[in-house]
């Protein structure tokens, strides 16, 4: 086999057989793009970092989220059909922006393109906890939780519960005309709850628990907004405290376990919920089943003012409870929240988050870190030491896992720029498959611009002070 | 936005007539006439609406199954987007999209029942990549809004919601799907429209009703009239008719099984 060039032919044809996946190596959607590198994994796919070179928009940069063929070999994931049909129809400055849906027919493989934002909620708290090692200044707080709900408020009133928020679905805007906005991210698992054809809880799907409302935790059968807002109020406090506010451990079961540990987490900052102040408590199947443990009453201590650290007669505290009140009923709305006085106090929230008023320092906040040894197959690729022949050296790593042999296997590592390796083992983001066989990488040619990233990667334990290992998977 | 119709892609991708009673040209090349073009999509949404029945799906996901097939061939020819695929694997991807999601191997299996050409072939692989394909060619638009649910809101606040007429009115909501009006005008004028008619028909005085409705009713009319032309046309030499245009496509479709053409609410 030749170089990538010489295999066009062959490839070519291939494709034509497939509905026309591409014409060279790199299928022709992709052409409009450079890939940079992967940036997240999760269940569903991958996500890639790319800049787009068609003119007028050179050097975008764009989050591409790669759907996998289904392992149960039907279809396109029902998760990426919702994501994308709600997000065909969604346009809001404070939700993430899809601009773009590709289909490769060659390997059944579907990519969302999206605006791309530097950071998220969940790498801001991380950099505060364990690196710069205080609060996140007042502004910043308030500008990212108004735009939270600013999205939020959008989604509600047209009939959409996000239903999976968590910090590092927030995202913010890096450098640019949009520095410092929140976009709302990864509408997987997002719903119209208009009219659903069967009970919303039916789904079978399992999110992160320590963002999850108590009436889900109770067994809820039907979601409302509410869950957002109980979402909300979780995330609020953990940009107060920088800490997650409830951090069950999570039983890991299907379908739906019961939560115990969680809600005892809640409980114990909150107090029991009483039939008092949530008289549909009673209807709740946990609450009915589980009465030894859950209506045992052991805590009475109202003490979440203590918890995030501020006077209960503070706005920021008033807001704070009402986002965490039991009964979803009573639990304040997006829309009641934004006018909330917390809100019409200084510092007043701002457009651009990240940029406080002046004279206050502005936190540079890590870029995302990117594994630039991925291309868009999720397949690491050694860069040999002519980048020429790079064909030949990439066919020779493939696992062979896509099952479109005939493509792939002598598929150049597309448009990647080589980069150094060092910490390449923390980012744990390619599992087994990055580098098996511990083969030392090509050094890069253009270490400078990413120096940044690399020297935030190689530090991979960091007294992760609550998170455990592995809690988190990038969505976006 | 979802759940908006007037914000919704759905209402901004609307077409005039004109737009949608076009033949594309591969077609036309075979010869296919605009008439026919219209049967063998009514032909497809029978198809569907039949097959729906042996893989049990609500009706809601049948109407956005018929909707994807026709927005399919606003853009693309039957020629080169066999109809045999294309109409079971909308209905396969409206399942999805309306969560009521039905394996590949469960529609292969009903499509397999259904009466067809020993000759055609129709696998799991053949549904998943029509499904991507049905994905580019609707552009990713998948929210589709229907006359139902205004239906039963109007037939409420006319006072009109008894079993007979709720009936008659859904039946020929139904039936609008073997037209392509879903791609043309709201689905409250659709809605309001098969009002009207039922109306006639069962002798109801609507009249002030309409009146209070701040709605165009020239518009209401004419597609009233366009409903019942399309009765009207076909109750003569359905099965003969689509024969001939089956003929035309030749090798393409003339497998597509054929439908003993029953409108619900004749």
């Amino acid at each position: 086999m030749g170089d990538g060039s010489g295999n066009r032919g062959v490839t070519h044809s291939n494709n034509n057989n497939n509905g026309g996946g591409g014409t060279s190596n790199k299928p022709e959607w992709l052409q409009q793009y450079d890939l940079i590198g992967k940036i997240g994994e999760g269940t569903y796919g991958l996500v890639f970092l790319a800049r787009t070179k068609t003119p007028g928009n050179r050097g975008k940069s764009i989050a591409i989220k790669k759907f996998k063929q289904s392992k149960d070999g039907d279809g396109v994931s029902p998760t990426a059909i919702r994501e994308i049909m709600l997000l065909r129809e969604i346009s809001h400055e404070n939700v993430v922006k899809l601009v773009n849906v590709h289909i490769n027919h060659a390997d059944m493989s579907l990519y969302l393109a999206f605006d791309y934002a530097e950071h998220d909620l969940y790498e801001i708290i991380r950099h505060h906890r364990d690196k710069v090692n205080h609060a996140i200044n007042q502004y910043t707080v308030k500008s990212l939780l108004w735009q939270l709900l600013n999205g939020l408020n959008y989604l509600h009133s047209n009939w959409i519960i996000h239903r999976d928020l968590k910090p590092s679905n927030i995202l913010v805007m890096g450098d640019g005309e949009e520095q410092g906005v929140v976009k709302i991210a990864d509408f997987g698992l997002a719903r119209i709850y208009q009219a659903p054809l069967k009970p919303l809880s039916e789904n079978g799907v399992v999110v992160t628990i320590w963002y999850r409302a108590p009436e889900l935790l109770l067994g809820a059968k039907h979601y409302t907004s509410a869950v957002d807002m109980w979402a909300v109020g979780c995330i609020f406090a953990e940009l107060l405290t920088l800490k997650p506010l409830f951090q069950g451990a999570e039983v890991k079961a299907t379908p739906n376990p019961f939560q115990l540990d969680q809600l005892d987490k809640i409980f114990k900052v909150l107090g029991h919920p009483t039939l008092e102040k949530w008289p549909t408590l009673a209807n709740l199947p946990h609450w009915q089943q589980d009465s030894q443990h859950i209506q045992g009453h052991k805590y009475d201590s109202h003490g979440l003012h203590s918890f995030v650290h501020l006077s209960p007669k503070s706005p920021a505290y008033d807001l704070l409870s009402k986002m965490l009140e039991y009964d979803p009923r009573k639990r304040i709305t997006a829309a009641q929240a934004l006018e909330h006085e917390y809100f019409r106090i200084e510092p007043l929230p701002g457009r651009n988050g990240l940029v406080p008023f002046q004279g206050e320092k502005v936190v540079n906040y890590p870029t995302r870190p990117v594994d630039t040894t991925t291309d868009f197959e999720g397949t690491t690729s050694l860069q040999p030491s002519q980048p020429v022949s790079s064909g030949n050296a990439v066919s020779g790593n493939m696992p062979g896992a896509h099952g479109v042999p005939s493509r792939n296997a002598t598929r150049p590592p597309m448009g990647m720029q080589r980069m150094p390796p060092q910490g390449m083992a923390g980012y744990n983001l390619a599992g087994g498959v990055m580098n098996p066989g511990g083969i030392p990488m090509q050094r890069g040619v253009n270490p400078q611009a990413h120096q940044q990233q690399q020297l935030r990667r190689k530090d991979p334990g960091m007294g992760m002070s609550g998170y455990p290992p592995q809690q988190k998977q990038r969505r976006m | 936005m979802a759940a908006n119709f007037w914000t919704s892609s759905h209402y901004k991708q609307l077409l005039d007539q004109e737009e949608v009673d076009v033949v594309h040209p591969l077609d036309k090349e075979k010869g296919i006439t605009l008439a026919e073009f219209k049967l063998l999509k009514m032909h497809m949404a029978n198809y569907i609406w039949k097959l729906a029945t042996h893989v049990k799906v609500r009706q809601r996901v049948v109407a956005t199954a018929v909707t994807y097939m026709r927005r399919v061939y606003t853009r693309k020819s039957l020629s080169e987007y066999d109809p045999r695929h294309v109409a079971p694997t909308c209905l396969y991807l409206a399942a999805k999209a309306e969560e009521s999601t039905v394996q590949a191997r469960l529609l292969v299996f009903y499509v397999k029942k259904m009466p067809t050409d020993e000759k055609f072939r129709f696998e799991i692989k053949d549904v998943l990549e029509m499904e991507m394909k049905i994905l580019e060619a609707i552009n990713y638009y998948l929210v589709v809004f229907h006359p139902y649910r205004s239906l039963s809101q109007l037939l409420q606040d006319a006072a009109l919601n008894d079993i007979s007429m709720t009936q008659l009115t859904w039946g020929l909501v139904n039936d609008t799907y073997r037209m392509d009006l879903i791609l043309v005008h709201p689905p409250h004028l659709i809605a309001l429209a098969c009002i009207y008619i039922a109306s006639v028909l069962r002798d109801k005085d609507t009249t002030s009703w309409f009146e209070e409705l701040r709605v165009d009713m020239n518009v209401v009319k004419n597609i009233s009239i366009e409903i019942l032309d399309f009765y009207e046309n076909h109750r003569i030499n359905m099965e003969e008719r689509l024969n001939v245009a089956m003929a035309k496509l030749g090798s393409t479709i003339h497998n597509l099984e054929i439908l003993q053409l029953t409108p619900t609410s004749y």
